[in-house]
Order: C-alpha cells, then sequence, then structure tokens
C-alpha cells in the first residue's frame, strides 16, 4: 500500500520541461472517462435488454451530483482529445518536438477556450432544470425508486 | 518511422529508423489511429447528447426516437467499438507503468480482452436489436405504473 501511495505521490511530482503535468492530466481524464464508459454502455445496453431499469436510471443520473460528473466528464473528454491530438501530432512529426512545451500550452489554452463556455452553459441549464421543478413545487434532489420502476 | 538522435540547441537532427512490427506497435499505432476518429466520434456524441440535447429531459422515448434510424445505430456502433477498445488499452497500458510482474500482466491482458469482447458483443446486440416501438410501450406502461 506504501508503495502505492509512492507511486501516486511521485507520479504527480512536477518534474518540469517535458508536459507533465499534461501527462498526469491526460492519464487522470482516460481514466475517468473509461469508468464512466463502462458503467454507461452496460447501462445503455437495458434500453434493449432491460427498458424498465434503463428509465429507472435515467432518472437517477438527473440527481445534480450525476448532472456535476457529467460536466466533470465534458472536461475530461475535451482535454483528452486535444492533449491526444498534441501527442499524435507530435509522435508522427519529431521535427516540431521543439515546440514541444508550446504544444502542451496551446493544448490547455485550447481546453479552456471551448470547455469554458460549454462547462458554464451545463451549469445554467443544470440550474434552470432545478429552478422549474422547484416552481411545480418538486425537487431535482429526488433519488427515483427503483421498486416502482421495476413494478 | 523517424526518429530524433540527437537534440542540440534549436537543431532536430532525425534519421529513419526500421521498426519491428510486433502487436505493440499495432497497438501503438491503434491509439493514435483511434484517437483520431474518437475526436469526432466520442466530442461529437458529447456536444450532441450533452449540449443540444440534455440529459435532464432524456427519456425512454428520446432513445426510441433516435435509435429508430440506422445511421444512428452505426454512429453509436462505431463508437462502441473505438471508445471501448482505446480506454481498456489506455488502461493496459497505464497498468504495465505500475505492475511489472510478467505473470500478473498477463491475466490483466487476457481478463481486459475478454472484459472488451463482452462489452462490444453485449451493448453491439443491444443497440442492433433495439425495437423503437417495444420501447415506447415500454415506456407506456412505465407511466401506467408510476401514475403520470
Amino acid at each position: 500500500m506504501s508503495s502505492l501511495l509512492l507511486t501516486v505521490r511521485e507520479s504527480m511530482r512536477y518534474r518540469g520541461r517535458s508536459g507533465h503535468y499534461s501527462w498526469v492530466a491526460h492519464r487522470i481524464s482516460g481514466l475517468a472517462i473509461l469508468f464512466f464508459l463502462v458503467m454507461h454502455v452496460w447501462d445503455t445496453a437495458n434500453a434493449h435488454f432491460y427498458p424498465p431499469l434503463y428509465a429507472w436510471s435515467l432518472e437517477l443520473f438527473k440527481f445534480p451530483l450525476f448532472a456535476l460528473g457529467e460536466i466533470g466528464l465534458m472536461a475530461a473528454v475535451l482535454y483528452h482529445a486535444f492533449n491526444g491530438i498534441r501527442i499524435t501530432l507530435l509522435d508522427f512529426k519529431p521535427e516540431w518536438w521543439k515546440h514541444q512545451a508550446k504544444s502542451a500550452t496551446i493544448s490547455w489554452g485550447l481546453f479552456f477556450l471551448i470547455f469554458t463556455p460549454i462547462g458554464l452553459y451545463m451549469v445554467i441549464e443544470l440550474i434552470s432544470r432545478c429552478n422549474e421543478l422547484a416552481a411545480e413545487g418538486a425537487t431535482c434532489w429526488t433519488i427515483p425508486s427503483l421498486a416502482s420502476y421495476l413494478r | 518511422m523517424t526518429t530524433v538522435v540527437g537534440t542540440a540547441k534549436h537543431k532536430v537532427t532525425i534519421r529513419q529508423v526500421r521498426i519491428q512490427a510486433n502487436r505493440e506497435r499495432y497497438a501503438y499505432l491503434f491509439m493514435r489511429m483511434s484517437g483520431v476518429a474518437l475526436l469526432i466520434l466520442a466530442v461529437g456524441h458529447m456536444l450532441i447528447q450533452h449540449v443540444l440535447n440534455s440529459s435532464g429531459n432524456l427519456t425512454l422515448l428520446f432513445v426510441a426516437d433516435q435509435w429508430n434510424s440506422w445511421g444512428w445505430k452505426a454512429y453509436d456502433m462505431l463508437l462502441l467499438v473505438f471508445a471501448v477498445v482505446h480506454g481498456l488499452n489506455g488502461l493496459r497500458n497505464v497498468l504495465e507503468d505500475y505492475i511489472h510482474n510478467p505473470a500478473t500482466t498477463l491475466w490483466i491482458n487476457r481478463f481486459l480482452i475478454v472484459f472488451a469482447i463482452l462489452t462490444i458483443i453485449w451493448a453491439g446486440i443491444g443497440i442492433a436489436s433495439f425495437d423503437s416501438e417495444a420501447a415506447r410501450a415500454a415506456q407506456e406502461a412505465l407511466n401506467q405504473s408510476l401514475g403520470q
């Protein structure tokens, strides 16, 4: 266990000059996307195999904490995509390696430029949905009962 | 394949080298190629499903409408195959950085391959045989039992 902690701590320590933060962010975003992807794929398959269970999970994912996770997923996918393209370009164009540091900054810049409006939009969507429900006397903070869907 | 052999300041020397065409090489190339495909497929999927549409009002009926077309079914099938293989191979790459026991690595790889195949087959059957009419009927039955 201590060796795992050591690995994690040493992996996170910035060593500089080689886009180390990009590497860490690429890895974490990739693992986060994979974690969601596996759940999402097996869950979505229920649209065919067990529609009531799928309908329940759709309601569950409207819970605000999942909605925040969805915004995090958007961030992870966008960063992973832009940084992945950077890695691919540099892998096939060694003559661009002298621009390595600049390219890492560009992919972060592109990420913030595109994610900021999208993330804000998603936050506003979430808040306005909760407000609409509140106006109807309901709340977005309800967890749908599985039993009532599978009845 | 090209490689950099000297990096004197502001000068990069490039030499052609022959790379062995083994399984790792194809896995490496697959990650790049599927990555480019996923830039369109996965980012497109995120923008279409989470920005243009919202999961805040996603229902079985929405899925029934979308998967009524073979175009969307094909899109999601491609996304499924590329994303699952890219993701699980990425996990394999990450694990290989931290786990050095060859026997453990072998079993992890076998597990990941079986898991990828099962996931693709199960979800692929789900997408291919999804029936919009059956989904609408299921929603109808749910509305009755939920009293809406």
